[in-house]
């Protein structure tokens, strides 16, 4: 077969050509689904965002006014907007350090100590992971009942009186945060175990004979090795926190107060209030702000992985 | 192509597709009357979308209707309600809309902005058969747009054996008597909370309105929002006494806790619709619960309607047969048969007089109560309007704000999303 192939076009120029159209070959299904189900849609909100469009307009989607920036400058004097910028800042400043350390915590006491019940403990890490969250949330709501709850039953065995979780402004993103973390910790552990297990043993036996003790391996060896694995926990959990939405949607629908209010949350509010170029520029905030943290975490900790 | 090029390409690219935009000034028309309708039978295909129990019990009357009119096919697609107001919005953007399809009653303002529901035909129903509140929701700017199907309306449920042991013989008809009442059952009917009102979030407009037009308040008077306005602060005092005199509880309760709450005498009371009587019939509550209707106010007797309306798309492939599956839908009997098989109450007031509803005293205490109900208006961006409200009724409860704030936010929050036409 080749042979014949390549006796009938010139052999430099035809394989080229051949080789481009096999890669485009294999490249066509995705390019296409990507074009039309991602790259469009992003063009054509993008679009959407500078102009007045509303639910009203969908018989005739180019009737609209064209409104330039107006969108963006009326996001910043828009209070839920604001409040749900300083909410979703705070669970990705809060919950992405929490869920790393957490996660490297748990991977680190399965990798050495623990080797009876291993498989055990990583399914049960891992399991929230897989489970849906509405059957989760229903779970979470039953231990943070304020009054017959598990939570606050352990709480008052100690003589302290649990608050009502869900429904004080205080303590609703606090208890989100908490469960957003046990909830995705799972994933992370897994990644870091794998992380830990690339690192070769003759490193611990060469820091060992040179009198490095376990906090000194850990800081100095296991951490550096680590940080390429932590680059990519880091950025898969930002992004997933910046756009945090199944939590406060199915526990709290942003309340009290607004006080759980996302911004992916009050995106797709304003998606379903029919103002379609507003929420189109929030949707643009939201991914320029994806767009920027990713591209500081590389930053941060490139230079480590460099080294 | 170099960068600043390709900027330059992508810049005049979205210029030219902007330039191609541009809103037609049609302004609001006058009323329109729908085109009346072919006499005889209906035929062909009818397809059909409902959201609920409705989308999947209604196959149960397309069934007679297809014996009456054996030409027709009636074709039902249960929608679930959590997507339902998107695909709805789809299909209409695509033009991919079935004939018929229920509605929410406050989405009628909205798909009616958008030009794709078919006007009520004229000759089709008359507007004296129905519930005036629940004919209301389907008007906008004086044009029919959509025919209600099925009503409901807010009452509040009162644990019997509270109320026996406070005293209260009567459903209080003020609404002092309804605060004393409340505090009565909390003091002397051992309830921890005489009364359960949802302490804002979505949904809870729908428990304030009433006291709003009990006292003469209103929403939108026509040409303004009047949600500042001295009736409607009052209103929001009233339901910020409930919270301040510690009658109902600050925390809002989830699905599934009011029931076994007001049946075990922990909440003595609470404002809900007739989906309650079979929610709370089911734990075993039948006969330990009585309906007061809402107090009247300073200003009229009234409370909430809600329910669900239907209406045929411009677009539609059987203008004829949707229409006529509709008016099928509206008759009395049918009507009647509907509520037996989903216990929807029918919008039909002649339906009313049926003995399977009209023996029923639970009911009737209903029924009265629709007599006056009243709706929010059919603008559409109520739905946004409401969600305002809700956050400043929660702001309100939790003693974060007070009325008159509440009110100065909400007339400032609806004025600035103004009424979408």
């Amino acid at each position: 077969m080749r042979r014949t192939r390549n006796s009938r076009t010139s052999p430099a120029a035809g394989s080229a050509l051949y080789r481009a159209l096999t890669g485009w070959t294999f490249a066509l299904p995705f390019t296409v689904l990507f074009l039309l189900f991602t790259a469009g849609p992003v063009a054509v909100s993008l679009v959407m965002s500078v102009t007045d469009i509303r639910s009203a307009d969908l018989l005739d989607p180019l009737g609209v006014e064209v409104v330039g920036f107006d969108n963006y400058v009326r996001l910043f004097t828009d209070p839920k907007f604001v409040r749900a910028c300083v909410n979703t800042a705070v669970f990705v400043g809060v919950g992405v350090p929490l869920t790393m350390a957490l996660a490297l915590a748990f991977a680190l006491g399965l990798n050495s100590g623990l080797v009876r019940f291993r498989t055990a403990f990583r399914v049960g890490y891992y399991l929230p992971v897989v489970t849906s969250i509405v059957a989760i949330s229903v779970v979470w709501r039953f231990l943070l009942q304020p009054e017959s709850g598990l939570v606050n039953e352990l709480l008052s065995a100690v003589g302290i009186q649990g608050p009502n979780w869900l429904n004080d402004e205080a303590f609703a993103l606090p208890t989100l945060i908490v469960m957003a973390a046990w909830r995705n910790l799972g994933f992370a552990m897994v990644i870091f175990l794998a992380g830990l297990q690339a690192i070769p043993r003759e490193l611990y036996e060469a820091a060992t004979i040179d009198g490095a003790r376990r906090w000194a391996q850990l800081r100095h060896l296991t951490v550096p090795m680590l940080a390429p694995t932590m680059l990519f926990v880091a950025v898969i959990t930002t992004i997933a926190y910046v756009q945090y939405f199944e939590e406060p949607f199915v526990m709290t629908q942003g309340g009290p107060l607004d006080s759980t209010l996302s911004m992916a949350h009050h995106t797709y509010n304003q998606f379903g209030f029919g103002n379609y170029g507003y929420a189109s520029a929030m949707g643009y905030v939201l991914f320029v702000v994806v767009v920027g943290l990713s591209i500081a975490w590389f930053r941060l900790l490139r230079n480590n992985v460099d080294r | 192509m170099t960068r600043p090029t390709r900027l330059l390409a992508a810049v005049l690219a979205v210029t030219l597709l902007a330039s191609a935009c541009g809103r037609d000034d049609d302004g609001g028309g006058a009323a329109e009357e729908g085109a009346q309708l072919d006499q005889g039978k209906a035929s062909g295909e009818i397809t059909v979308w409902a959201m609920g129990t409705e989308g999947e019990k209604l196959s149960v009357l397309a069934e007679d209707f297809m014996k009456e009119n054996p030409d027709a096919r009636v074709t039902v697609t249960p929608v679930p309600w959590d997507g339902a107001h998107n695909k709805i919005s789809t299909a209409i953007a695509g033009q991919e809309t079935p004939d018929v399809s229920m509605l929410g009653t406050t989405w009628i303002g909205e798909f009616a902005n958008t030009g794709a529901l078919d006007v009520v035909p004229s000759d089709l129903v008359s507007e004296q058969d129905f519930f005036p509140g629940a004919w209301e929701t389907g008007v906008v700017d004086g044009t029919s747009y959509s025919v209600p199907w099925y009503v409901e309306t807010r009452l509040l449920f009162v644990n019997r054996a509270a109320a026996e042991k406070a005293g209260i013989t009567e459903a209080p008809a003020t609404w002092e008597d309804l605060h004393a009442a409340v505090t009565a059952l909390r003091t002397k009917g051992g309830a921890k909370w005489g009364i359960y009102l949802q302490p804002g979030q979505t949904g809870a407009w729908q428990t304030v309105m009433p006291f709003v037009w009990q006292n003469g308040g209103d929403i939108h008077d026509g040409t303004r929002f009047v949600l500042d306005a001295a009736p409607n602060v009052e209103a929001l005092a009233y339901y910020e006494s409930f919270y301040a005199d510690g009658l109902s509880t600050r925390d809002r309760l989830r699905e599934g806790e009011p029931e076994p709450k007001l049946l075990s005498g922990e909440i003595a009371s609470f404002v809900s619709g007739p989906w309650h009587i079979g929610l709370l019939n089911e734990l075993g509550g039948e006969g330990k619960f009585e309906l007061w209707p809402m107090p009247a106010g300073p200003g009229e007797y009234t409370s909430f309607i809600g329910g669900s309306n239907l209406s045929v798309f411009k677009e539609a492939d059987n203008r004829d047969g949707a229409w006529k599956f509709v008016s099928y839908l509206m008759r009395p009997d049918v009507q009647v048969r509907w509520y037996q098989t989903v216990s929807d109450l029918p919008a039909v007031q002649a339906a009313w007089d049926d003995p399977v509803l009209a023996d029923d005293p639970l009911l009737a205490t209903f029924g009265d109560q629709l007599d006056t109900a009243k709706a929010p208006p059919p603008i559409p961006t109520w739905e946004q309007i409401a969600a305002g409200v809700d956050t400043e009724l929660e702001k309100i409860a939790k003693g974060a704000t007070s009325p008159e704030a509440a009110a100065t936010a909400m007339q400032e929050q609806a004025s600035a999303i103004g009424t979408g036409n």
